[in-house]
């Protein structure tokens, strides 16, 4: 090699060195996505996963993300040997945790021992009861969801006979112990509970209970597909009280499985509804850029997680850089979202409010009917 | 409670569906093919697909997707089946079941996880017959599933080839002695085999909806019919899905129907006892009468 | 040096060792959290895969309970510690005996079904078992599950995260190695091989087929137990997930992946099995496809696993390993302990002693048995006394192959006794009347045609050696059993001179050898009586003459033999006296002679005389009979 080549190979090599340094003004963060992108939850996980990268997408050239996802599976050791394997990996500032809540619980040792705070849009009760200050919920804690499903019911409604169906996963057994709970504090109780599996299609015997019950409302804790198998069901079996749903009849998909008609008389407590009428213009481009961007409607998940990930990233350009100053404006910062503004209680639970969205039973999109803080 | 019983016989018509095309494979092969549930789901998201495209209404999208599900499991044949024909019956067990992993993650990873609705046979309305309703989508199910049956019997009662493809599916050495040319019938049975998975997929992604995730529940539950049934025994395995389903929506249903039972704890008649109570019955029944309600006891020529 | 190269050639020892020290001291090259977590789940599942083995590789059943087993030994540790704060040691010790309690209680209905029902209804409890632990919230946390879950303590030391909870996994896993290891050697672990080849077989050289499957499937309960009390202790959260099939799907994988009688196959599979999902989860929601094309493809090209496919290959390029042969080959009777056989014929003295003078030696009485509604054999008696050779013809469908299917245990009679001098033989498992001196051979030679004929006889010894589970474990035991079982199996080949195919593989004989090897089986069990199905089909003429000539000096000695032949003149100059059946019923007994001129007997062979009419078609086929 001649001397000329060489001298040439470290001019050009201070060149970079000078303008990579130039770069390092920039702020640099590890922000891995450890959601279930397959198994049962994957329509939950795919949609915090596109709410996240959407941020991300979208976020100011000044920061530079590592956003590498990653699969969690539907097992909680999926979710911790993710959790570990993106530790070992590279620099982590925060991450965008699995919605799963027995995933969530084991990826919350790891995270107190690495101490990284984790952000995600479960609504498991438990996971802000253990006193781990590295987690974050942006979405309304079972606690407060419920709240405001049951005083819909009760306080708007001023129902008093109460029929509910609830899922035999942990979102379902969890959400009906809080649902249990409020009503109990309304001096009420249910006059007929059932627990369904997913795999349940036929819901004639559940729908034969409710009826005899004779129930002035019906409340269901179901996900996406049963939510929408069991008003399709009801629909032709004739019930005509009214029927309030959790957050899966917020997820356009589900919505779009039934007839317009057959969506008259039911109401949805969610976080967000993207595409219900009644939102802002922040609300609108956020939709159309989340259409251009995956080919399908957003919805409270997707929004919830983009605001957590602008959260984070609000933190960043305001010079917390690492894991530790993150987690401590997170804990007392304050943001305002898309769906809400968000703060934390002092255990994580940054989401305090929920919507009531309602169906006319003339379109699929929905209205927003109430809102509760 | 005759609005229940329709209900039980539209979803045994259902489960019946699925089991058909199970226990054909079964039959030929000898090999339980544990991907046959997520081949069901394929043939739904298949009717999905062609619907999306062409705007057909289901009647009419029927024959294409029969057609599409049998060129589909004359592959899977060659993938999961004849590489492995000369050994043990647990390796095709096992080559379906990895195939099963491939078509629920693969669909999952084209079509999403969100679940979908299929398009109707006919029409999605609903028919009254005096208090007692019944689903237009329903009938046509009962309809198909009762039309299936009989096309079968007959394929295999009356024809040349269907009695080739008994013969094949008896003694596989005497039939390739005869001269039946055996893999060429082996292949033809999976791709029957499929093509009814295919039909009973699109008709089931209008009522119960298609999700990646179907095909465990539907194996399920045509590997618990055949074996009520008579292990390999058509009927019997069509019975065996008429009494699940009966089961399933009556068992939950009794304090609705039997005023007594009103009162006592939700747990007993909840839907997870059912599934419970339903797989003691399974096991009680393999217990006493290992060999189904009809097939035959045969003692092993020693 | 030279004896070391083929020390390590034999068996591919020498990558399997290169694989044992890759395993020690990966831990210590890969030392992130990440690594040594995935390394400590590697174990836990190679434990469940030891286990699983034992009852579907080499019992042959798939117990598809393993996953069940596995969640269940998971909850006790989860349960007991987080709500009840019990101690490490009771923990772990109730996750591994729970499970073998639930093995138990399922066993008896569960364990005599066949092959699929038994799997579908193994899948059926885990079912079941899944579904009480989602619906019972109050103790098992419903879906949520239990969190929470201390780290592993023993006696004081915390065995915590990374190095801790690794090597606590590991010890385990290399004692179940071991253990695996000493369990399948010996007489035990070829009885096993016969169960699983050919049950029937197995059965009639007085192996108790159902108890080894009873004592393997408690066994994998034991490792599933104790791999889910370790799974709870590293992932500190016990969920429904630990009880769901896709834990069932991995170990049935790495169990094919590995190969299924392969304690390293346990070990590489699991290596494999837990490791290409993190390989592959960059392809995000396509990984799962990449994992299923991988099994499909590993099933396809490597049946018995791979190192199954290790062994074929070195095989292939080495040659087989050089059969090890008995040491004693050519010295008879010298160093053989209490109970190997004598040189050229059993001996059966003290037991034939104690018949008193002119009892028969088996005695059949008014025998029936009806196959739905054909009736095979309709009120047959006879009588086999010490030491004669009895002959039973009769025309095709006549019920001969029945009624020793009868005596031998294989079929029970509607009606009738059959008695072995003073004890009823009617009634008891085709084992016991083996054990007790009733052998008998088979229409279709029933030989394991991986076994090498040497190793085919010797497991008949496994009743006279009484061999059993605890041998494993008994230092010194289970060599010897093997060791005289060996003896005795090669003096019995002398017998017949065919010592010199001893370590062939049996499926490879021609079907004159392979005759020979089973009868010298059936000797192997120092009978009373042998009962012979059609021996000298096959065979030629001088074969034929080699094998009446053994006969007949086998019942000097003392054995009865009672022999179902076509061949008349193999027969007729061999036998003291002879039986004709036909359609079930005793038309002829007595001298050769008198039998064969008797009219009737000559009418259902030959068909009326005079009449020109084709004999009547006995298809007893059409009826499922033999």
């Amino acid at each position: 090699m001649s001397p000329s080549h060489c001298l040439r190979r470290v001019g050009t090599g201070l060149c970079v060195a000078l303008l990579s340094s130039s770069a390092l003004s920039q702020a640099e963060i590890g922000l891995p996505v450890l959601v279930p992108v397959t198994g049962f939850l994957s329509l939950e996980g795919t949609s915090q996963r596109n709410g996240a990268l959407l941020a991300i997408r979208n976020a100011p050239n000044s920061i530079k993300i590592s956003a590498p996802v990653t699969d969690t599976g539907a097992s909680p050791e999926g979710a911790s040997t993710a959790l570990e394997r993106a530790l070992a990996r590279g620099k982590v500032t925060a991450v965008v945790a699995s919605m799963l809540g027995p995933q969530m619980l084991a990826m919350m040792p790891i995270a107190l021992e690495n101490k990284v705070p984790l952000a995600t849009v479960s609504g498991t009760a438990d996971l802000t009861e253990r006193k781990n200050p590295y987690v974050f919920r942006f979405f309304p804690g079972d606690a407060t969801a419920k709240a405001a499903h049951v005083r819909y019911v009760v306080e708007d409604m001023q129902k008093k006979r109460i029929a509910l169906v609830y899922q035999t996963t942990a979102y379902g057994q969890g959400g009906r112990a809080q649902i249990v709970e409020q009503l109990k504090k309304a001096g009420l109780a249910p006059v007929m509970e059932e627990a369904l599996e997913v795999q349940v299609k036929d819901m004639s015997a559940v729908i034969g209970k409710v009826q005899q019950s004779n129930p002035d409302v019906v409340m269901l804790h179901l996900h996406g597909g049963p939510s929408a198998l069991f008003l399709k069901q009801a629909a032709a079996s004739r019930i005509t009280v009214p029927i309030i749903t959790g957050s899966a009849l917020g997820q356009p998909s589900t919505a779009a499985l039934l007839e317009p008609a057959e969506l008259k008389n039911v109401c949805a407590e969610t976080n967000a509804a993207p595409i219900a009428s009644g939102n802002g213009p922040e609300m609108e481009e956020f939709t159309q850029k989340f259409r251009a961007e995956f080919k399908t409607e957003p919805d409270g998940f997707a929004v919830g997680q983009y605001d957590a990930v602008g959260m984070i990233l609000d933190a960043v350009q305001k010079g917390a850089t690492t894991p530790e100053a993150v987690t401590r404006y997170l804990s007392s910062g304050s943001y305002q979202g898309l769906a809400m503004k968000y703060k934390s209680d002092g255990k994580g639970n940054m989401a305090h409010s929920a919507i009531i969205i309602c169906y006319d039973g003339n379109s699929r999109v929905p209205k927003i009917a109430k809102r509760y803080n | 409670m005759l609005q229940l019983l329709l209900n039980a016989l539209a979803l045994g018509a259902s489960y019946a569906l699925l089991a058909l095309g199970f226990v054909l494979i079964l039959n030929a092969t000898s090999a339980v093919n544990f991907a046959h549930g997520d081949v069901v789901m394929l043939g739904g998201y298949t009717a999905i697909a062609l619907h999306a495209l062409l705007q057909w209404p289901g009647a009419f999208l029927l024959p294409l997707v029969l057609a599409v599900m049998a060129l589909l499991g004359l592959v899977f044949s060659l993938g999961a089946y004849f590489p492995l024909k000369d050994r043990p019956p647990v390796s095709v067990f096992i080559s379906t079941i990895a195939l099963g992993i491939v078509f629920q993650n693969a669909t999952n990873a084209i079509a999403g996880a969100e679940p979908r609705k299929g398009p109707a046979l006919f029409g999605e309305g609903q028919v009254n017959f005096g208090n007692v309703a019944i689903g237009e989508q329903a009938m046509a199910i009962i309809g198909a599933a009762a039309l299936l049956i009989a096309g079968q019997h007959l394929l295999f009662r009356y024809t040349g080839l269907g009695r080739r493809l008994r013969a094949t599916a008896q003694d596989r050495q005497m039939a390739e002695a005869v001269g039946i040319s055996v893999n060429r019938m082996i292949g033809l049975t999976f791709a029957i085999g499929a093509g009814l998975a295919g039909a009973a997929g699109l008709m089931l992604a209008n009522t119960f909806f298609a999700s990646p995730t179907d095909g465990s529940n539907y194996i399920l539950k045509a590997y618990i019919a055949v074996t009520i049934g008579g292990w390999g025994n058509l009927y019997g395995a069509v019975c065996g899905a008429m009494f699940i389903a009966l089961f399933e929506v009556l068992y939950p249903s009794l304090p609705i129907l039997v005023p007594l039972l009103k009162s006592t704890t939700p747990w007993l008649f909840s839907q997870t006892m059912s599934s419970i109570l339903l797989y003691v019955g399974l096991l009680a029944i393999m217990f006493f009468r290992p060999q189904g309600l009809f097939g035959e006891a045969i003692q092993k020529r020693v | 040096m030279k004896r070391l190269l083929s020390w390590l050639g034999i068996d591919v020892r020498a990558p399997l060792l290169a694989g044992a020290v890759g395993l020690a001291i990966w831990p210590f090259l890969f030392t992130s959290n990440y690594d040594l977590r995935v390394f400590t789940i590697v174990g836990i599942y190679a434990m469940l895969a030891l286990g699983f083995q034992l009852i579907f590789g080499h019992a042959g059943a798939l117990a598809l309970t393993q996953g069940c087993f596995f969640g269940v030994g998971a909850y006790v540790t989860g349960i007991l510690a987080t709500r009840f704060g019990l101690s490490g040691e009771l923990t772990l010790l109730l996750s591994a005996l729970i499970p073998v309690l639930l093995a138990i209680v399922i066993a008896a209905p569960v364990l005599r079904l066949e092959s699929h029902y038994f799997a579908l209804a193994t899948l059926g409890i885990g079912q079941v078992m899944l579904l009480i632990a989602i619906a019972w919230q109050d103790v098992t946390g419903g879906s949520n599950g239990l969190a929470g879950i201390p780290p592993m303590r023993l006696f004081g030391v915390e065995f915590g995260k990374g190095y801790g909870i690794l090597g606590l996994v590991w010890v385990f896993v290399i004692a179940g190695a071991w253990a695996s290891h000493r369990i399948t050697r010996g007489l035990y672990g070829a009885a096993l091989c016969v169960a699983r080849e050919n049950p029937v077989a197995a059965q009639s050289i007085g192996i108790d087929t159902s108890a080894l499957r009873y004592a393997t499937f408690l066994l994998s309960a034991l490792y599933a137990g104790i791999a889910g009390a370790m799974y709870a202790h590293t992932v500190r959260v016990v969920s429904v997930e630990a009880l769901e099939f896709p834990i069932m799907v991995a170990c049935l994988t790495i169990a094919v992946v590995g190969g299924r009688t392969h304690i390293a196959g346990a070990i590489l599979g699991a290596v494999l099995v837990v490791n290409l999902p993190e390989w592959f989860r960059d392809l995000e929601k396509t990984y799962l496809i990449a994992y299923g094309m991988a099994l499909l493809a590993m099933i396809i090209i490597a049946p018995d696993g791979l190192i199954g496919l290790m062994q074929r290959l070195r095989t292939r390029w080495f040659g087989a390993p050089a059969p090890v042969l008995p040491q004693n080959a050519q010295r008879p009777a010298q160093n053989s302990n209490a109970g190997a056989a004598q040189t050229q014929t059993p001996p059966r003295d003290t037991r034939l002693a104690r018949i008193p003078k002119g009892e028969p030696l088996l005695t059949i009485e008014g025998v029936t048995k009806r196959f739905g509604g054909l009736t095979a054999l309709s009120s047959v008696s006879m009588q086999v006394h010490p030491g004669e050779i009895f002959g039973l013809i009769g025309p095709n469908g006549s019920g001969k192959t029945t009624l020793i299917n009868i005596v031998s245990g294989a079929y029970t009679g509607d009606a009738g006794k059959v008695m072995l001098v003073g004890t009823p033989l009617s009634g008891q498992a085709s084992f016991q009347i083996a054990r007790s001196g009733v052998a008998r051979t088979f229409q279709n030679v029933n030989l394991v045609d991986d076994l090498s004929v040497i190793d085919n006889v010797a497991v008949a010894r496994f009743g006279a050696e009484q061999a059993a589970l605890g041998d494993a474990f008994t230092p010194g035991r289970s060599g010897r059993a093997w060791h005289n079982a060996r003896d005795c199996a090669l003096r019995l080949l002398e017998a017949f001179d065919i010592q010199a195919l001893a370590d062939q593989p049996a499926g490879s004989l021609a079907y004159g050898i392979k005759r020979k090897v089973e009868i010298a089986r059936a000797l192997a069990l120092d009978p009373m009586l042998l009962l012979l199905d059609e021996p000298a089909a096959g065979l030629n003429e001088a074969e034929q003459l080699d094998l009446a000539q053994r006969l007949r000096r086998f019942s000097d000695c003392g054995l009865s033999v009672l022999v179902i032949e076509h061949n008349m003149p193999f027969l007729m100059p061999l036998v003291d006296r002879v039986a004709c059946l036909d359609r079930g019923e005793v038309i002829a007994m007595g001298l050769p002679e008198d039998v064969r001129n008797s009219t009737q007997v000559i009418t259902a062979y030959l068909g009326a005389p005079d009449t020109g009419a084709a004999p009547p078609i006995r298809d007893a086929a059409l009826a499922h009979t033999s």
